[in-house]
């Protein structure tokens, strides 16, 4: 029997890290219950040190905020990291409010054209896509576009 | 009570790639020219202790200190294996200081001996691998470098400051023009800006010249009390800061291998080492306007920028224009890594700290040839380590 494209899985990179909800990609993160602080990936406990209550919660992180900062990754990165096609691609610090600045990769947008400052949202793509593994999707930061 | 503790003796063997040195040759090279250098010979050690998170079997990193005495000197000794990833080096150093400070030994030795992988650092047996895993996921999920850290900050020093692409260039260019004369230095060639720029981009801002590369290297430093420290024959040299720190809560720095912080407003950046800097000058009793000169972790070319403002020693943003008025020279008012660095020496990563302690011990007692630090009488390191670790000692002469 062969399989076809469509009935291949579609995979996160790693379980747990990101979700879909009505249409709409968050990150899956932490607040805690205790100083509100959030945390990205989910957190075991609060680190804050002022902080005493520490109960945690899973949370929908905000999926838009304020690039921080960037950089272009030039050379291919160790095999653990898998990407189809490799080349040169761009990796950002997302400031997402409440003091969390989430890094992840950036697209939709040329190399040249990335600025401190711009507005960005949360996207999902596959980093992967062939026949035997399928789909493998990771999460990553595009220009934000008016809803 | 504590009393006070001197340096009797530092050694090292050079830095570079030695592939057919075992590593526990390179430590005992290291040992060897630390205990001659103290006028001392191996029964007088009294305890080592080993940067190292080696597991048994010669998985992980660094050199267990029992393998090193196992080798050359079974007499019972106490053995101590401290992790902490880059910073191992300093906080092996300051447990040493420790065991002779609290008089539960005279004489003790500190080292660090490191071969280096091929390639890429690969990931240590046992990891989850699993979403918990900040080292896992910045991998897999976003293939982030660790010059990609580096870079980012580097961008954003860019956007906050105006800091230029050629003074970015020079910092790394100042680095190999001190290592001209250093033996202990693996890259000793001088270069230009233009040569710098002219090597391939790394990440965005940061050329292949900019970021260090990784060496083998050993380094090690016999310490004492004030009797052993006159019968040394050299100047003086006295443990005058000793401290080692972990991070705050609301760093801003882009911490590896993590893929996110916590921003909290008047949380220094690099927190874990300018605790450390901060509880070395306290117990020193000093400022930033004593230190004579300053070996610092310098990963890329942006931390010779940065890492003297965050400790206080500049202004925000002044880094630029003391590097290119060459105030951060040998002779310029505030010295950084007169030995060449990081850039110039390549990362032994348990043996690097040690080595700029060696360092300093050398400028404060004028055998820094080559090199030399004129009428240098306080030095400082600094070091960051995985993990957020961080330490700093400060000697004096
Ligand atoms: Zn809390």
């Amino acid at each position: 029997m062969t399989i076809t494209p469509a009935e291949l899985a579609t995979a996160p990179v790693v379980a747990g890290l990101f979700a879909t909800e009505a249409g709409r990609a968050h990150l899956i993160g932490s607040r805690c219950l205790g100083c509100g602080t959030l945390y990205f990936p989910q957190a075991i406990s609060c680190r804050n040190p002022h902080c005493h209550d520490k109960t945690i919660e899973q949370t929908a992180l905000p999926n838009r905020g304020i690039l921080y900062s960037f950089t272009v990754q030039r050379y291919r990165p160790p095999p653990l990291f898998q990407m189809d096609d490799w080349q040169p691609y761009a990796i950002g610090v997302v400031d997402l409010g409440q003091g969390l600045h989430v890094m992840g990769m950036l697209t939709d947008i040329a190399l040249d054209e990335i600025a401190i400052g711009m507005a960005m949202q949360l996207t999902l793509e596959p980093l992967i896509n062939d026949s035997q593994r399928g789909s493998i999707i990771t999460y990553k930061f595009k220009p934000e576009t008016l809803a | 009570m504590t009393r006070p503790v001197y340096v009797l003796g530092a050694g090292a063997h050079p830095w570079g790639k030695w592939p057919e040195k075992s590593q526990l040759q390179l430590a005992l090279d290291a040992m060897n020219a630390a205990i001659a250098d103290a006028a001392l010979s191996w029964s007088d050690i009294q305890a080592l202790v080993a940067a190292s998170s080696r597991f048994e079997g010669g998985m992980g990193w660094g050199l267990h200190a029992n393998e090193v005495v196992q080798a050359v000197a079974e007499q019972g000794i106490a053995c101590v294996n401290v992790g902490g990833a880059c910073a191992a080096g300093a906080i092996a150093f300051q447990t040493a200081y420790s065991m002779v400070a609290s008089g539960q030994c005279d004489v003790a030795a500190a080292m660090g001996a490191e071969r280096m992988p091929k390639g890429f650092i690969p990931r240590p047996p046992g990891s989850p691998d699993d979403v918990t895993d900040p080292d896992y996921l910045r991998w897999i999920a976003m293939g982030a470098t660790n010059p990609v850290y580096w870079a980012i900050e580097a961008q954003r020093r860019m956007h906050d400051f105006g800091t230029s692409a050629e003074t970015l260039a020079r910092a790394s260019v100042m680095m190999r023009r001190n290592a001209v004369g250093n033996v202990n230095a693996r890259f000793r060639k001088e270069s230009t800006i233009e040569e710098v720029f002219a090597s391939p981009m790394v990440c965005d801002p940061l050329h292949l010249l900019e970021i260090c590369p990784v060496s083998d290297g050993a380094a090690a430093l016999v310490l004492g009390t004030a009797e052993y420290a006159q019968r040394s024959g050299h100047r003086i040299i006295e443990v005058a800061g000793c401290a080692i720190a972990t991070g705050q809560f609301g760093d801003p720095a882009r911490r590896i291998p993590t893929v996110s912080s916590q921003v909290r407003p008047d949380v220094p950046h690099t927190s874990e080492v300018v605790t450390a800097v901060q509880r070395a000058c306290t117990m020193a009793g000093i400022g930033p306007e004593d230190i004579d000169l300053l070996e610092m972790a310098d990963n890329s070319s942006w931390h010779l920028l940065a890492w003297p403002e965050l400790f206080g020693f500049l202004e925000p943003g002044q880094g630029d224009w003391m590097l290119n008025n060459g105030k951060l020279d040998i002779g310029g008012t505030l010295p950084v890594n007169p030995s060449g660095g990081f850039l110039s020496f390549g990362e032994a990563t348990t043996a690097q700290a040690v080595l700029q302690i060696c360092e300093l011990a050398w400028q404060l007692r004028g055998d820094a040839t080559g090199h030399q630090v004129p009428d240098a009488k306080v030095a400082m390191s600094a070091v960051l380590g995985l993990g957020a670790n961080g330490a700093s000692v400060i000697l004096k002469a």
